[in-house]
């Protein structure tokens, strides 16, 4: 019960600060907690499960443009176009991730680099369809019992997304599965020796992540209400991988504090040193692991322990 | 009397600018992938608005620029976007990737606040969305191939190849070369995608040079990939002429295609030539020291386009200086001679479509005008 | 004909390339286990280097490569003094190193960034436009030979292999691991300048030719297999082949065409999980 009123908590917090901020400010909020969100599940596949993948944004864009091809180009009702968008999901993730199981080490690295790279070829190549280069545009979030959602009530969606996303993962990592991943992780041999089907916790793990990557990108698309290639490239995706290390990988509060601190960095740094910001960042991440190669969050505890 | 005068006249200055300084957000890249176009657009845009200053304003009032770099990420592009309207600015000048360009659109209809790009040429950031708020003056794909075309038409070509990356501006442009193409009845016989972080273009080049065609439109504008493009037409030996898009236009070819290029006809929206250029170059170059090219003349237009709206308009408030914006009428340093930026009928890319010329790499120099419009 | 026989030059000399890349790795990899995405960046460095000394200094052609291929070596062994080391003596796990090179990626590449113009830099050719494949074809058949030979038949080679086979071991019998571990950096910073030197001239030296070299000599290593030094070459090769060969040959839409290698590749390693050449 206690429990349940912390994360009720959690949400009124999270998603009442909206309503304080100027429009900027919640524009910047929600791409922030659309970045931990991502974080967070990417978190869970490489941090707690120990798999090296790039397709985390493609399949954040897969999400983002079904929800918006299946709505606004083939006209479908919305649940619908969301299961189908989740449904697409989870058919290319089993795709990647059942023959990369049989594989070893940085297979699945260059099955999901290959993913994402075709994602981008086929968004600049799918004509009417996807846009081509300049993508979708000019559509709307449908309309619930004659009100649309928007401004801070859609920040309030996505606190709901990222409460709704950590949960599931909190929970997980918690049962026998998450000990499972971590096995996986650690030892693939041992875990098998233990009775882990490594090859299944694997392919679980890939596609449900891969799953609230999409879930996440339905998300997003009525964020600006445009999707375009460019968001979802591969550059992307490494900083992804850059939060997750900064923080520190395997914690949930790692994913969380990495994506804050990585995601803010341009918009402070930006104004203060003009372009050598990323200098600035690419120091600041090598200085972190040679510091405290369990990320910022492994700080924290060496703190907390010698105070 | 001397000295009494000139204090005079420094409160004069001082009290024109007494008032607050009309803020004008720029939305640029210094960083990824476009910082080699944006940079030296939003230097232009810097001079253009030090000029108008220098000269006492708009309105009695100085601009102030509040330059912001996106990174050529579109969804940090738009939350700046949103920044620059928080911060007071009136008018957005945008300088980055194209779907950036786009993606703060959706900001700029929304606080209904007005956006121009100088620079963008993509034909759909105008027809995507319906946003009143949003212009464009860069060069339309639709207008460069058609200038390219009415250039080539006494060579009667029949059969063309058409080659271009795989960067969102390359496709985009590939995309209007193909439609003029198609319009003015000429058979592509080969189309070729050089993509990004290639090593060479030659199979590219075989498939051309196998389908013998007439010609060979360029679309792409990674310059590196470009460059594979002309060393492989030069090591086969090819003869037909070479038709490029405004990418040629960047001075850096003559450094980095040394020797590769001569001969190669490119689309410009700059004359070296015209009046307006001599002028705008000599003051640019005895104000920073360094020789400015069509990239700054495109971000000194778009300040100074948009200074004389806000001027038109009479006072600072959007609607007012959209109306105007609408209604401009503007000879500026870019586009062939006598060309004036318009957008008649409410359309809002105001390019003219005669506004363009036709020039030749002669050696490795960016050679003379050969043509002008569309006729 | 003539094609086949073009495109044969043209698809060895980019796969000569990709295999002085996937060395870099591989040299890395052996004794270290550690994969240093930050080779594309070096090659970069390298492309650099040949900007300055032969087109700004124009240096002769054998001095301005000797340098570059010094000032790589260098590079790299401050690279792993700086990135790994620390990381390794601290017996932290093997990731940790992993991905501090991915932020050294970002300094190498922002380095260079804020230092040279944003356009691309020209670098001339060893031997003039219609030699370059062969020049690159021969300089790298020259580094595998040399390394193979290395590892093969100098004790100081066999001293890698057993570090690469098992590091404890190694050490008890006395082989010295932090300096194989600094010599296997800087001769991977050697072949990856070397990569970027001998391919500067035709893609120009730019701020954001790293990542592509750096996933395509990935891409090579993956098929070649980690296990010998051949493979690397090998693995560049088949890449080169079935990306140029898709193109020239393939009838399916340009755009397409850049997806059916990786398409290929993926299949290929999918019955062939271990790459071309299993380890001895």
């Amino acid at each position: 019960m206690s429990s349940l009123l912390r994360w009720l908590g959690a949400a009124l917090l999270l998603a009442g600060a909206a309503f304080l901020l100027s429009d900027y400010h919640n524009d910047v909020y929600r791409k922030l907690l659309l970045w931990v969100t991502l974080a967070l599940s990417y978190n869970f596949l490489f941090g707690i499960c120990g798999q090296i993948a790039f397709s985390h944004f493609a399949f954040y864009g897969i999400g983002a443009y079904s929800v918006v091809i299946f709505l606004f180009q083939f006209h479908l009702p919305f649940p619908l176009a969301i299961l189908l968008g989740i449904a697409l999901c989870i058919l290319f993730a089993l795709a990647v991730a059942i023959p990369s199981a049989r594989l070893e080490g940085f297979y699945l690295a260059l099955a999901t680099l290959a993913l994402a790279q075709l994602f981008i070829v086929v968004l600049n190549e799918g004509g009417a369809v996807t846009g081509g280069p300049g993508g979708l545009a000019n559509y709307k979030l449908p309309e619930f019992l004659g009100t649309r959602i928007r401004g801070p009530w859609y920040t309030a969606v996505i606190v709901l997304l990222l409460l709704g996303t950590l949960a599931v993962l909190w929970r997980l990592d918690r049962s026998w599965f998450g000990r499972a991943c971590r096995a996986v992780r650690d030892n693939p041999e041992v875990a098998a020796a233990m009775g882990v089907d490594v090859a299944r916790t694997k392919v679980t793990a890939f596609t449900l992540t891969s799953a609230l990557a999409g879930i996440a990108g339905m998300v997003y698309a009525f964020v600006d209400n445009t999707v375009n290639p460019p968001i979802f490239g591969l550059d992307n995706a490494f900083l992804l991988l850059f939060m997750v290390i900064v923080g520190g990988a395997g914690r949930h509060a790692g994913a969380i504090i990495g994506a804050a601190l990585l995601f803010l960095v341009p918009f402070v740094l930006s104004p203060l040193i003009g372009h050598h910001h990323v200098l600035v960042f690419g120091v600041l991440v090598v200085a972190a692991i040679l510091l405290q190669p369990r990320g910022l969050v492994g700080l924290y505890d060496a703190i907390r322990r010698h105070p | 009397m001397k000295n009494l005068l000139a204090v005079a006249a420094a409160l004069l200055a001082a009290s024109t600018f007494a008032q607050e300084p009309i803020k004008i957000g720029v939305i640029t890249d210094r960083v990824g992938v476009s910082k080699p176009y944006s940079e030296p657009c939003t230097e232009g845009t810097v001079f253009g608005a030090a000029e108008i200053n220098r000269r006492g304003g708009v309105l009695g009032r100085k601009i102030e620029l509040l330059i912001e770099d996106d990174q050529s990420r579109p969804d940090i592009s738009a939350a700046l976007a949103r920044k620059l309207i928080d911060q007071g600015a009136v008018f957005i000048l945008s300088m980055s990737l194209t779907p950036a360009t786009q993606q703060q659109q959706t900001v700029t209809m929304e606080a209904k606040t007005p956006q121009m790009t100088p620079m963008n040429s993509g034909d759909t950031l105008t027809t995507q969305l319906p946003n009143p708020y949003f212009w464009q003056t860069g060069p339309l794909g639709s207008i460069q191939i058609a200038t390219l075309l009415a250039h080539a038409r006494a060579q009667n070509l029949k059969r063309v190849a058409l080659i271009s990356d795989n960067s969102d501006l390359g496709q985009l442009l590939a995309r209007f070369f193909r439609a003029g193409l198609e319009k003015a009845g000429i058979q592509i016989a080969a189309e070729e995608v050089v993509p990004r972080g290639a090593t060479t273009a030659e199979p590219q080049m075989q498939k051309i040079r196998a389908a013998n065609p007439d010609a060979m439109f360029m679309a792409g504008v990674l310059t590196a990939e470009n460059v594979l493009i002309f060393k492989a037409y030069r090591q086969f030996g090819l003869k037909f002429q070479i038709h490029s898009s405004y990418n040629l236009s960047v001075p850096v070819y003559m450094s980095v295609a040394k020797g590769l290029i001569d001969g190669v006809t490119f689309v410009d929206a700059y004359d070296p030539d015209k009046p307006e250029v001599k002028q705008f170059v000599a003051e640019y170059t005895k104000a920073t020291g360094k020789a400015p090219f069509n990239m700054h003349g495109y971000g000194y237009d778009g300040i100074m386009m948009v200074a004389e709206a806000i001027r038109r308009a009479g006072s600072t408030d959007k609607e007012k200086i959209r109306e105007a914006m609408q209604q401009t009428s503007y000879a500026g340093v870019m586009g062939a001679k006598g060309m004036k930026y318009r957008f008649p009928e409410g359309k809002r890319a105001g390019f003219d479509p005669d506004g363009m010329v036709v020039r030749v790499y002669e050696g490795d120099r960016q050679g003379r005008v050969v043509h002008v419009g569309q006729k | 004909m003539q094609d086949f026989l073009e495109l044969t030059v043209s698809a060895a000399a980019s796969g000569c390339i990709y295999g002085l890349i996937a060395l870099a790795y591989l040299l890395m990899i052996r004794p270290t286990g550690i994969i240093n995405f930050a080779v594309g960046e070096w090659a970069m460095v390298g492309a650099f280097g040949g900007y300055l000394l032969l087109s700004k200094f124009e240096w002769p052609y054998p001095l301005g490569m000797a340098a570059v291929l010094v000032f790589m070596l260098v590079i790299g062994w401050l690279t792993e003094r700086i990135a790994v080391r620390p990381l390794v003596e601290r017996g932290a796990p093997l990731l940790a190193p992993i991905l501090a090179l991915l932020g050294m990626l970002v300094v190498f590449r922002e380095a260079i960034s804020v230092s040279f113009a944003p356009d691309p830099h020209p670098v001339p050719y060893a031997l003039g436009i219609q030699r370059q494949s062969f020049f690159i074809i021969a300089v790298t058949s020259v580094v595998f030979i040399g390394v193979w030979l290395f590892f093969e038949r100098t004790i100081a080679g066999k001293s890698f292999e057993a570090v690469a086979i098992h590091r404890r071991a190694a050490a008890l019998m006395g082989i010295n691991l932090s300096r194989v571990t600094a010599l296997s950096f800087a001769a991977g910073a050697g072949a990856a300048g070397l990569a970027g030197l001998l391919v500067s001239p035709n893609v120009s030296a730019h701020y954001l030719m790293g990542v592509p070299l750096a996933i395509q000599g990935f891409t090579a290593l993956v098929i070649g297999g980690v296990g010998r030094v051949e493979g690397a070459l090998l693995g560049g090769l088949l890449l080169a082949f079935a990306e140029q060969l898709t193109v020239r040959y393939a009838p399916i839409p340009a755009g397409y065409a850049q997806g059916v290698p990786l398409l290929l590749l993926m299949l290929f390693l999918l019955l062939r999980p271990t790459g071309l050449l299993r380890a001895k």
